[in-house]
């Protein structure tokens, strides 16, 4: 359903990912785990180009999609810039940060996507953000805005604005990175809750625990590579050096 | 003193108080005009600069460094009589102060608009990107209503600023209130009486601006957005 | 109206003139800004002072000098006090006085802001080390408020060098006064105000940069700290 052929990204000098490819399945839950500066964010950020890579490209739903800037074209940049959004209409994206509209309401958050990228009407919409809502346990928290709610609650939200579009496929980048530890398990179970339902997942993540259990395969990065790609079991057992060294550092 | 005249005499001022209150009408509707115009000069400004094109930028970089520099006392001398000189375009008074006004406060509102829209975070607008919403609707529904809420003090200063500013408009003859004063005090022969009400006055509007904005300020964050970005100050450039 | 015909040759015979128009300009510019740093140092010192009284005090008349409209402030010594009072200012100390009390309205919030901005831990953790009050401000607080305050201090000198244009009003023989007369003997007011505009920018645009590298400068040093 998502496949990720030979993409490669730079900043500069840094090279983050080198030749990446990747193929995840429909109903398919993939965890990315490595150090940190390993390029994991940056793969996810440019599943749905958030940060389009410089080259290779993305098949989704059997249609390819490439990074495109024209020097001269500016047309075609405004065509290729209002393609996009269909893309990532598809694919929801949950952030380490949660990003949270700080000027709309809980309820104004998740149906903003609904009225402007499914053009659905205002009241309908409505009703489809507060069932979203009701989900994630925050029906008490309709008309408020985020600055009063819980880094939890934030996320909570954010995961709701995604899940309201009903996307084919989510992201997960470190979703639970800046929590208070107390609220991590609550995400989690957000997260728990998805995969029994059948969503296609791919979650970048610190949680070994976690990402252990839920998992139907693991991907371990090093250095904008991936080194190793197998079920929980197998990398577990992983005789790879860089891989073993990682999970031996981590799981103690 | 040595003559029988008395030190204080606000007589003549109260006898022209019909004429000092029309300046100070004109003052504020010559600032209120000029802000609103720069504001939207300004915008445009600011995105421009924030633009892709080249072109474009460089426009509005010049557009602000240049009406950033260019003193008001000059530049209203400019409009007003180096339009008619040189494009034979002869503006009225109140226009030509409105419009002088207008240019340089759209010069530094752009900037404050610019560093407004750069204060909101990156993630924002990738938060909106994710959710598939156009570059358009992501400017339109979150970075641009996060900015203006950043924006609303300098905003404030800013038109305080105009206020202020109105007074230079008097070299043109635009009846404002500092002309009026000038012209009663000239005529009464009483400058301290005249220049001292003249400056009560100003500070009265001042300070009316300065409170409707903190109101609206305290109104906005009361609806529950207490922005974390930075708040922008650059006290230095509004004099 | 007939073609106006340009000639810009009337810069060069008046450049002498100009340029000591120009020299009267930063003349009283900086002595407004020396009344601006007294002003300002001054009334920022009564608003940390212990008693009431004095911070309110300081802090109305800071509030005036900041909305007060310069050409009002000048008229307002130049001819209303002096009149007055019979304080026969001349026509320079006005200017520079005016500039003075805006400046030092502004450079009073300047300095309050910048001693302010200082983190409290700053303080805390210098008294920790058994630093006295004296020590702390002159080691510690100080050497951090002026890497905010010398930038924006900058920025204000190019407000005073900018409203120092108006100072003509009342006679001072400033650029703009220069190229008022010449303009009034020789019909030539576009080129004249022109150059006048151009050397103003660039002087002020000049003097922005330079606190705009400051401000890099000192910030890029405090980054590391």
């Amino acid at each position: 359903m998502l496949e990720i052929k030979s993409v490669s990204k730079s900043f500069g000098e840094l090279h983050v990912l080198k030749d990446v490819n990747l193929n995840v399945a429909k109903g398919e839950v993939v965890c990315i785990i490595g150090p940190s500066g390993s390029g994991k964010s940056t793969l996810l950020r440019c599943m749905n180009f958030i940060s389009p890579p410089d080259s290779g490209e993305i098949v989704f739903d059997k249609v390819s999609w490439r990074s495109y800037r024209s020097k001269f074209n500016v047309l075609a940049n405004l065509r290729y810039e209002k393609k996009l959004p269909q893309l990532r209409a598809e694919i929801g994206m949950v952030f380490q940060h949660f990003n949270v509209f700080p000027h709309m309401t809980t309820l104004e958050n998740v149906s903003l996507g609904l009225q402007k990228v499914r053009k659905i009407k205002k009241d309908e919409a409505k009703q489809v953000a507060t069932k979203s809502l009701e989900q994630v346990g925050l029906s008490d928290k309709l008309q408020v805005y985020p600055d009063q709610l819980s880094g939890g609650q934030k996320q909570r939200v954010a995961i709701a604005r995604a899940l309201a579009l009903n996307p084919k496929v989510m992201l997960f980048d470190e979703v639970t990175s800046a929590l208070d530890p107390e609220l991590v398990s609550g995400i989690l179970d957000e997260i728990r809750r998805l995969v029994r339902e059948g969503m296609t997942m791919i979650i970048v993540t610190h949680e070994m625990k976690f990402a252990f259990q839920v998992a139907h395969r693991i991907v371990f990065m090093d250095q904008g590579k991936i080194v190793q790609v197998g079920t929980p079991a197998e990398i577990r057992n992983t005789q790879e050096p860089r891989a073993k060294a990682f999970l031996s550092s981590i799981l103690e | 003193m040595d003559n029988s005249v008395p030190l204080f005499d606000f007589a003549a001022v109260w006898s022209s108080r019909a004429l000092l209150l029309e300046g100070f009408g004109i003052a504020m509707f010559c600032a209120t005009a000029a802000i609103i115009l720069a504001m939207i000069i300004g915008l445009f400004i600011a995105l421009m600069r924030l633009s892709n094109s080249r072109i474009l930028r460089a426009f509005a970089f010049v557009y602000t460094q240049l009406f950033r520099g260019v003193p008001l006392y000059v530049l209203v001398i400019w409009v007003y009589f180096g339009l008619a000189i040189v494009a034979n375009i002869n503006l009225p008074k109140i226009p030509a102060g409105i419009i002088t006004l207008a240019l340089l406060n759209s010069g530094y509102l752009s900037e404050t608009f610019r560093s407004g829209i750069l204060a909101v975070s990156v993630g924002q607008s990738e938060a909106g990107a994710a959710i598939g919403l156009t570059k358009r609707q992501i400017k339109r529904f979150i970075v641009l209503p996060q900015a203006f809420r950043i924006v609303l003090a300098p905003s404030g200063n800013q038109f305080v600023d105009a206020i202020k500013d109105t007074a230079i408009l008097s070299i043109i003859g635009v009846p404002e209130l500092m002309r009026m004063a000038q012209q009663q005090a000239d005529l009464f022969y009483r400058p301290f009486e005249f220049y001292t009400t003249a400056g009560i006055l100003y500070f009265i509007a001042v300070m009316g601006v300065t409170k409707l904005f903190t109101f609206i300020e305290k109104r906005m964050s009361r609806i529950g957005f207490t922005n974390s970005s930075q708040k922008l100050t650059n006290v230095g450039e509004y004099i | 109206m007939d073609k106006y015909d340009f000639s810009w040759r009337i810069i060069q015979e008046n450049l002498p003139e100009l340029i000591n128009g120009l020299i009267i300009t930063l003349q009283i510019s900086v002595a407004g800004m020396a009344f601006a740093l007294l002003f300002g140092l001054f009334f920022a010192t009564l608003r940390f002072s212990q008693y009431r009284i004095l911070n309110i005090v300081s802090n109305s008349i800071v509030q005036v000098g900041r909305s007060l409209p310069l050409f009002v402030l000048l008229f307002w010594i130049y001819y209303g006090l002096s009149l007055k009072f019979k304080i026969n200012f001349t026509d320079f100390q006005a200017g520079a006085l005016a500039l003075g009390i805006t400046g030092g309205a502004y450079m009073a919030e300047v300095f309050r802001g910048g001693i302010t901005a200082i983190d409290k831990g700053q303080s805390d953790a210098a008294f920790a080390i058994g630093l006295n009050r004296m020590q702390t401000s002159r080691l510690i607080v100080l050497p951090q408020a002026i890497r905010i305050i010398l930038p924006q201090t900058v920025n204000i000198y190019v407000g005073l060098l900018k409203g120092a244009t108006i100072v003509s009003v009342i006679g001072v023989a400033d650029m703009i006064y220069v190229a008022q007369y010449v303009s009034l003997e020789t019909f030539r007011p576009f080129e004249l105000y022109s150059f006048a505009g151009v050397v103003f920018i660039a002087l002020t645009l000049s003097v922005a940069s330079f606190a705009w590298l400051l401000e890099r400068q000192l910030s890029g040093k405090s980054r590391r700290g």
